[in-house]
């Protein structure tokens, strides 16, 4: 099949696998605490309902910035399965997550405001990791697009091992779980109340959601880069990292921006980089 | 009209329209003049579209085979002469001294006759990069000078204390135009060097400007970095007086020099990286901020700077595989990566541009250094790119400084409501910059996969930077343009701000802007026709397909690029909006951001960006970075005195 | 298919309350009532809220507030009011301060009488205000196809 066909395949169906791991999310989290939770279909029922309200809009740009965050985050996840270059693809990934910021940032409150200014910071943190990981992959395989990858004879997750490490911290990042949620969180009661957030209602929340979803589903298809030589195997283990994520999420409480920062780039430098600095010293 | 006589005409008219402007002083007549000056260059810029065809390569030399016999000495004793003067009123005596050398080793060189005889017929050397500088040089340079003429009425209104000299002003930006034109064509070295000096001269007149005490010292610590890369300069044309291939910049860059020419190579590269600002030598162009916009516009986004670039490219054969050319990618490289981090501590406008312009260039420059192919093509795209782009932004930065009082960006709150139409002028720019795909990310994208095949501890040294400096540029321009995007209702005397833009600034921004946009749409034809084969042929390599950009992609870049510029035309065209209450806690908050606070009391919202306090100290990371920079410099030197 | 029945969400907002409401309703989201499997989240944010809990009576100072509150969430939503104190100003009705329930000030939905109201009165009340939500809901539909046809 002809790799533009997998990308359509993912604008349709990344954002039921993204609502459905969300929902999954969501009755972990209840077990771990006891409770029963919500049904698994809860995210589709928050978002339908979103749809349902009217949307208080504090400015005019709000609304066009979210739908080009959705529209980029769906086109990201269409390009890396569509056969398009993995570094590109990063690029646009940045984009996507930065329109956010600016939806947020262009509210002109202090919580919309603080919480675009964190994401920034989050933006910042992981940024350097994605670019580096996929240059190391397209450097360990010699393929530079999704197909080319998964065709690869190279076994990507144990060739680059520090990278996988960086990317399981990483993905707890851009999943923005605790201790890394300093931006939003789904959990009620924060400093930020609802951080980035805060200003968006009825249909602009939705646009959020759904975006989370695809962003979800574009990290399992990362996650099964790495694991290229079985696509099971990959999603696999995003699920198991998925599940430690949840624990880790329900275990820690919220750090400090500058030490997200700190953090990310220490194991980036020490375990990203090292890696690809191995890779090229030892001409792989 | 022959490439040779539109050379000569591109080099000489521009200094003849600075000097009658130098002798108006009538505002309305010179301004006139300014307008018909710029627009007759702009159309013999791209007259040379025609006149070069489809060559490869066009060599000739001055109108009727004339020598330039003692014209170049001189020149330079001229120039010289200016220096010592201006040195001597200012009580900086390190100018004179620097400029004094470098003229001690010229004039040696002539006088003992050690220098060899140029042919007359291959002085000048036009090939696809010269056309790609001439355009960018002769579109928009006259652009921001015919914009200078509304921002200086702004600026001198706004100072009524400063004596206005706007006559020496517009005549010095097109003596710089003309210097600029003849440094791209010029083939014969010492030729060269007589251009650069312009250029090194002009660029300090005009840094120093409004000659109060801080610009006269920024303008002297340009010269005196500028003046050491001429010595740099001097000096290699010394070391190659005795080599055979002469002094033409064709021969010297055919194919990588010898371990007889890489010392020479190196001075060069010393005089390529002082000219772009590249650390150590970064603190001039910082410091060049202080100067009028339109000055900052020229200097550091489309000539000036880009001339340092331009020598590097064209060394870019000769230093290829050698440590000389590793170490000015490095230069290059840490140069992008620690003025990005600098860039995230700081709240100026015009100063993030200038860190900005510095990362782009040290991109360059890191491509330059390396010296694939691929890299010469990223390199020139950057350029092409850069240039617009940046130009149009501080043109822009300069039209809201005059407009809002304010170079700070903390201060542009609600940008979108306050200026809507320069707004949305000014996310043409920034998102040229850097939103993908972009013209800069298509460049950073590509250096990222050549990078990838440069071996060793080099190329994930080089990829590890890319990737950090990256993530920094997202940084600080998300900072600016969450700025720039705010929104919230206008109170009529906000709304009055935009009338009194000029219709110089208009009629100058706009046409920039809009080509920024055609640009990234004709990337496709501009690679294959003119930065691919150029390319190409300067690795001597047989031709093959470059990045090939299919439709569905350039489409989709120009609807990105467009994108927010868009969502900010289409917020003003509803100006009449129902801006509901922004969460407060409860608490009201009027339109104009003021909230009730504790005990009966009133607060005014502001907001401010993070500067990375307590995690980052921009003057230790400046210092760092030129220190850094520094060590690499000395080992690049080191590399090509021992000819490795 | 309703949405608004299956995912209604709940700003709390504690006007002068002695917190024993606040506590009361605290407790369902506790594992023992567990309101989350009627996909009820606590949102502590207006604009994402379908259904304003308020317990405490009305004052001076938060006249403003409770209106503020009101005003920025979206429609279609409902008011229940927690407690006596939210009802009708409780046993603080006499006091100098005290200006009355929350019907003073935003229309009231739903009363949820008790003091402290027991988490089962107030998952009561939730539910009727989610009842009343969905009524809400349809007549703005109606109006909506009446101003259209």
């Amino acid at each position: 099949m002809p790799p533009i066909f997998y990308g359509l395949l993912f604008l349709a169906l990344a954002p039921i696998f993204g609502g459905l791991v969300a929902g999954a999310d969501r009755i972990v989290t209840a077990r771990m605490q006891s409770r029963v939770g919500p049904p698994l279909l809860q995210p589709f029922y928050d978002a339908g309902k979103l749809f349902s309200k009217t949307s208080r809009q504090i400015n005019p740009v709000q609304e066009p910035l979210l739908l080009g965050h959705v529209t980029m985050m769906a086109v990201t996840g269409a390009m890396l399965l569509g056969g398009t270059d993995l570094i590109l693809t990063t690029f646009v990934f940045a984009l996507a997550a930065l329109l956010l910021v600016l939806a947020a940032g262009s509210a002109s409150s202090p919580y919309s405001f603080t919480g675009a200014e964190r994401e920034l910071i989050v933006l910042l943190a992981v940024e350097p990791f994605f670019i580096l990981m996929m240059a190391a992959i397209c450097k360990v395989t010699g393929a530079s697009t999704y197909g080319g990858v998964l065709a690869s004879p190279k076994l990507v997750a144990l060739e680059i091992p520090g990278v996988l490490l960086t990317f399981l911290l990483v993905a707890v990042v851009k999943l923005r779980k605790s201790p890394f949620d300093i931006s939003i969180s789904h959990h009620p009661h924060q400093e930020l109340v609802k951080g980035l957030t805060t200003d968006m209602s009825g249909r602009l929340l939705a646009y959020v959601e759904i975006a989370h979803w695809y962003e979800t589903a574009l990290l399992a298809a990362f996650t099964v880069l790495f694991f290229n030589w079985n696509v099971a195997a990959g999603l696999a283990a995003f699920a198991i990292g998925y599940l430690a994520e949840v624990l880790v999420d329900n275990s820690t409480s919220r750090i400090k921006w500058q030490l997200l920062l700190r953090f990310t780039w220490t194991v980036t430098l020490l375990f990203c980089a090292g890696n690809v600095l191995a890779l090229f010293v030892l001409g792989v | 009209m022959t490439l040779a006589n539109l050379c000569a005409a591109l080099i000489a008219l521009p200094i003849a329209f600075g000097a009658i402007a130098f002798l108006i002083d009538r505002t309305a007549l010179r301004s006139a003049l300014v307008v018909t000056g710029s627009a007759i260059v702009a159309a013999l810029s791209m007259a040379a579209i025609p006149a070069f065809g489809g060559a490869d390569s066009a060599f000739f030399g001055l109108p009727g085979e004339l020598e330039p016999g003692a014209a170049l000495p001189a020149i330079e004793i001229a120039l010289t002469g200016l220096v010592v003067v201006f040195g001597l009123y200012y009580r900086r005596f390190l100018a004179p001294v620097l400029a004094l050398t470098q003229l001690s080793i010229s004039l040696y060189l002539e006088l003992s006759g050690r220098l060899p005889e140029a042919d007359p017929g291959r002085l000048f050397w036009f090939d696809r990069l010269s056309l790609v500088m001439v355009l960018i040089v002769g579109i928009i340079g006259p652009l921001i000078c015919v914009n200078a003429i509304g921002y200086m009425r702004s600026y001198h209104r706004a100072s009524p204390m400063l004596k206005g000299r706007r006559n020496v002003f517009f005549a010095i930006l097109f003596v710089f135009l003309s210097g600029m034109f003849g440094l791209v064509v010029s083939n014969y070295l010492p030729l060269l060097l007589v251009f650069w000096e312009i250029t090194t001269l002009c660029s300090f007149l005009l840094i120093g400007y409004t000659r109060t005490d801080e610009t006269i010292g920024y303008a002297f610590r340009a010269l005196n970095m500028n003046l050491v890369g001429g010595i740099g300069f001097a000096a290699a044309i010394a070391l190659l007086a005795e080599q055979p291939g002469g002094l033409e910049l064709v021969e010297l860059t055919r194919g990588p020099a010898g371990a007889a020419l890489l010392p020479a190579m190196a001075l060069l590269a010393l005089a390529g990286i002082t000219k772009s600002a590249q650390m150590p030598f970064s603190s001039w162009l910082i410091g060049a901020m202080y100067a009028p916009s339109p000055t900052s516009a020229l200097l550091h986004s489309s000539t000036m700077v880009k001339a340092g670039v331009f020598l590097l490219l064209r060394l870019s054969p000769a230093m290829a595989g050698s440590l000389v050319g590793y170490g000015v990618a490095f230069v290059g490289m840490l140069t992008f990566l620690f003025v990005s981090i600098v860039a995230g501590t700081e709240s100026n406008t015009k100063k993030v541009l200038a860190y900005s312009t510095l990362g782009s260039l040290g991109l360059i420059v890191g491509c330059a250094g390396i010296g694939t192919p691929e890299l010469a093509w990223v390199g020139v795209m950057l350029i092409i790119f850069h240039a617009t782009a940046k130009g149009l932004l501080f043109m822009v930065v300069g039209t809201i400084e005059n407009r809002l009082y304010t170079k700070d960006m903390e201060n542009f709150d609600a940008l979108l409501s306050l200026m809507p139409r320069v707004s949305t002028l000014a996310l043409v720019g920034i998102a040229g910059m850097f939103i993908a795909p972009f013209g800069v990310v298509i460049a950073k994208w590509s250096a990222i996969r050549a990078f990838i095949d440069v071996p060793g501890a080099p190329g994930a040294a080089l990829i590890v930077i890319m990737a950090f400096g990256s993530s920094l540029t997202i940084f600080y321009w998300g900072k600016l343009l969450i700025k720039v995007l705010s929104a919230r209702r206008q109170t009529d005397y906000e709304r009055s701000i935009e009338r009194r833009v000029s219709r110089y600034e208009w009629l100058t921004e706009a046409p920039l802007a809009l080509g920024v946009l055609a640009v990234t749409a004709f990337i496709g034809p501009i690679s294959d026709n003119v930065i691919g084969p150029w390319a190409l042929g300067a690795f001597s390599v047989p031709p093959r397909d470059f990045l090939h950009m299919a439709p569905a992609m350039v489409l989709f870049m120009l609807g990105a690029v467009m994108f927010l510029p868009a969502v900010a035309y289409w917020s003003w065209r509803h100006p009449a909006y129902d801006h509901a209450d922004f969460y407060a806690s409860g608490r009201s908050a009027a339109p104009s951001h003021v909230m009730d606070a504790a005990l009966g009391g009133i607060r005014r919202v502001t907001l401010r960006n993070y500067y990375m306090d307590g995690v980052v100290n921009g003057a230790l990371a400046f210092r760092a970075g030129t220190a850094t920079c520094g060590l690499v410099l000395v080992a690049m030197l080191a590399a090509g005195a021992m000819g490795l | 298919m309703s949405f608004l029945r299956r995912s209604p969400w709940i700003l709390h907002y504690d006007a002068s309350s002695c917190n024993g409401c606040d506590i009361e309703v605290l407790a369902c989201l506790t594992p023992l009532y567990d309101v989350e499997r009627f996909g009820i989240i606590n949102t502590g944010n207006p604009k994402h809220a379908d259904i304003f809990l308020v317990t405490g009576s009305v004052n001076e100072r938060n006249i403003e507030i409770i209106q503020n509150l009101y005003r920025q969430m979206p429609d279609p939503k409902v008011v229940v009011a927690v407690g006596a104190c939210a009802c009708s100003g409780g046993i603080f009705a006499r006091a100098y301060n005290v200006q009355g329930g929350i019907d003073r000030v935003i229309p009231v939905d739903v009363y949820v009488p008790g003091c402290a109201a027991r988490p089962e009165s107030i998952i009561d009340g939730v539910v009727r205000g989610i009842e009343a939500l969905e009524e809400k809901r349809a007549l703005a539909r109606r109006q909506r196809g009446e101003n259209t046809a």
